[in-house]
C-alpha cells in the first residue's frame, strides 16, 4: 500500500492528463456540448411556440430535462477508457498509477464534463420551456447528485466496455439499468423542486446511491482494470 | 442417489400442483379460481431472485477466489435460469393481472422491479457475448453481475415507493409483519418454494455439467 499523498498525487495526475489531452482536441466536450444543445433544440421545437401546459409542467418537464441530460453524457463519456486502449497508453497508464488513483482521475474527469453540461443545458432549458423553479437550492443538490451518480456509472461501465475490443454499442446497453433508478430519483427530486416541496427520502437516496456505486467502483474497478 | 433426487423432486412438485388445485382454499377477494396462481407465480419470482443471488455468489468466487472457469460457467448459468424464472414469472403476473386489474401491464411497482431485473441480466448476457478471450469475459462479467447486487436494493425497495401506491396483493409478508393467509394455503406456498428451489439448484447442477463438458470438448463458448 502506498502513502495517501502518493494516491493522491497519482489521482491529481491522472485528472490533469485527461483534461491536457481533452483540452487539445476537445472531442468530448464538444460531443457532450453540441448534442445536448441538439437535443434540447429537438424538444423545445417539438413541443411547439406554446410548450407544455401549465399544469403539466411539474410532471413533464423535468423528464425530459433528465433524459436530455442522460443521452449527451452517454455520447461523450464513454471515451474515457476507448480512448487510452486505442492510442495504446493503457498500458503504461497500469504501470504509472494505482488502480483505484485512475478510476478517481476519471471520475473526476467525468464530473468536470458533465459539470460543464448540466452548466450550459440548465439554464437554456429552463429559459427555453418557461420551467420556474421554486427550490432552487433542492433543485441545484439534485443535479448534482445525479451528476455524481452519471459520473461514476459511466466511468465504471466504460472501464468495461473497452476491454470489449471497441463494441462501443455495448456501453448504454450496460448503463441503461443501472441509471434507471437513478433517473428516477433525480425526476423525483427535480418535479418536488419545482413545485417547492422539500424532496422528501428522494434526496437521501439519491446520495445514497451515488456513494454505493462509488464504493462499488473503487472496490471493482482494478479487476476491470487488471488483466 | 441423482436419479432418486430427481424423482423424489418430480413427486413433490406433482403433489404441489395436486395441491394448489386440490388442497388449499380459495383466497377472499379474487377473481374465480385467479388466487391459485400463487402457488407457481410466488415461486418462480423467489427462485429468479434466488438464482440471481447465486449468480453473484459465484461472481465473487471467481474474482476473489482464484478465477478459476468453473465458478464463471456456475455464474452463467445460474443468471440464465434467473432469467427463465423471471420470465415466468412476469408472464405468469401479466396473466394474472389481465384477470384481477383488467390489463396486462399497468406498471405497477413489482412490475417495474421485475422489467428492471430483466433488463439487467438480459444486458449481462449481451456482454458475455461481445468478449471473445475467455478470462476477460469471467472478469468483466463478474463485475457486472456483482455491480447488479449494488443497484438491486433501488430497484427492489426506491423503485416502487415512487410510484406510491401498488395493487400488487401483499398477503404473504405484509407491511403490518404478520402472516394473513389461511394455513392451508401457506403450507402449499412454502412446499412449493421449497419445490421450485430445489428445481433450480438441480436445473443449476445439470447445466453447469452440460457447460463443462461442452467446455471439454471445445463445442462450448460459455
Amino acid at each position: 500500500m502506498r502513502p495517501a499523498s502518493t494516491w493522491i498525487s497519482e489521482a491529481t495526475a491522472v485528472l490533469v492528463k485527461e483534461w491536457r489531452t481533452e483540452l487539445r482536441v476537445r472531442y468530448a466536450l464538444h460531443t457532450v456540448l453540441l448534442f445536448s444543445v441538439s437535443t434540447l433544440v429537438t424538444v423545445s421545437i417539438a413541443l411547439g411556440p406554446l410548450g407544455v401546459a401549465s399544469s403539466e409542467r411539474q410532471s413533464v418537464l423535468p423528464v425530459l430535462l433528465w433524459i436530455i441530460l442522460l443521452f449527451a453524457a452517454f455520447a461523450g463519456l464513454p471515451r474515457a477508457f476507448v480512448h487510452e486502449e486505442e492510442t495504446h497508453t493503457a498500458t503504461a497508464l497500469r504501470l504509472a498509477a494505482t488502480p483505484s488513483a485512475v478510476f478517481v482521475g476519471k471520475l473526476f474527469y467525468s464530473l468536470g464534463l458533465l459539470a460543464a453540461l448540466e452548466l450550459l443545458v440548465v439554464p437554456l432549458f429552463l429559459a427555453m420551456v418557461q420551467l420556474p423553479v421554486t427550490a432552487m437550492g433542492y433543485f441545484l443538490a439534485g443535479l448534482a447528485g445525479g451528476g455524481v451518480g452519471l459520473a461514476a456509472t459511466s466511468t465504471l461501465i466504460a472501464a468495461m466496455v473497452a476491454q470489449a475490443e471497441g463494441k462501443g454499442a455495448l456501453f448504454p446497453v450496460l448503463a441503461f439499468p443501472m441509471v434507471i433508478p437513478l433517473l428516477v430519483l433525480a425526476i423525483e427530486v427535480a418535479r418536488a423542486a419545482v413545485g417547492g416541496d422539500p424532496p422528501g427520502v428522494a434526496l437521501g437516496q439519491l446520495l445514497l446511491y451515488d456513494a454505493s456505486v462509488v464504493v462499488a467502483g473503487l472496490m471493482l474497478f482494478p479487476f476491470v482494470w487488471n488483466p | 442417489m441423482k436419479t432418486l433426487f430427481a424423482w423424489l423432486l418430480w413427486l413433490w412438485i406433482s403433489l404441489c400442483i395436486v395441491g394448489a388445485f386440490l388442497y388449499a382454499p380459495l383466497a377472499e377477494g379474487f377473481i374465480g379460481q385467479s388466487s391459485r396462481i400463487l402457488f407457481f407465480h410466488v415461486p418462480m419470482a423467489w427462485v429468479s431472485l434466488v438464482a440471481f443471488l447465486t449468480a453473484g455468489v459465484w461472481s465473487a468466487l471467481y474474482l476473489f477466489g482464484g478465477r478459476g472457469e468453473d465458478h464463471d460457467r456456475a455464474a452463467y448459468t445460474a443468471v440464465q435460469l434467473g432469467l427463465l424464472f423471471c420470465v415466468l414469472a412476469t408472464v405468469t403476473g401479466a396473466l394474472w393481472a389481465r384477470i384481477m386489474w383488467g390489463a396486462y401491464w399497468n406498471w405497477d411497482p413489482r412490475q417495474t422491479s421485475i422489467t428492471m431485473a430483466l433488463l439487467f441480466y438480459a444486458a449481462y448476457v449481451v456482454l458475455r457475448g461481445a468478449i471473445d478471450d475467455p478470462e476477460t469475459r469471467g472478469r468483466i462479467a463478474a463485475v457486472y453481475s456483482l455491480l447488479g447486487l449494488v443497484v438491486a436494493p433501488f430497484l427492489f425497495f426506491v423503485v416502487p415507493r415512487i410510484a406510491s401506491f401498488t395493487l400488487h396483493p401483499d398477503a404473504v409478508v405484509n407491511t403490518r409483519g404478520k402472516i394473513e393467509v389461511e394455513a392451508r394455503m401457506l403450507q402449499v406456498l412454502i412446499a412449493s418454494s421449497l419445490g421450485f428451489t430445489a428445481l433450480f439448484f438441480w436445473m443449476h447442477r445439470l447445466h453447469w455439467r452440460l457447460e463443462r463438458l461442452a467446455a471439454r470438448t471445445g463445442e462450448g463458448r460459455s
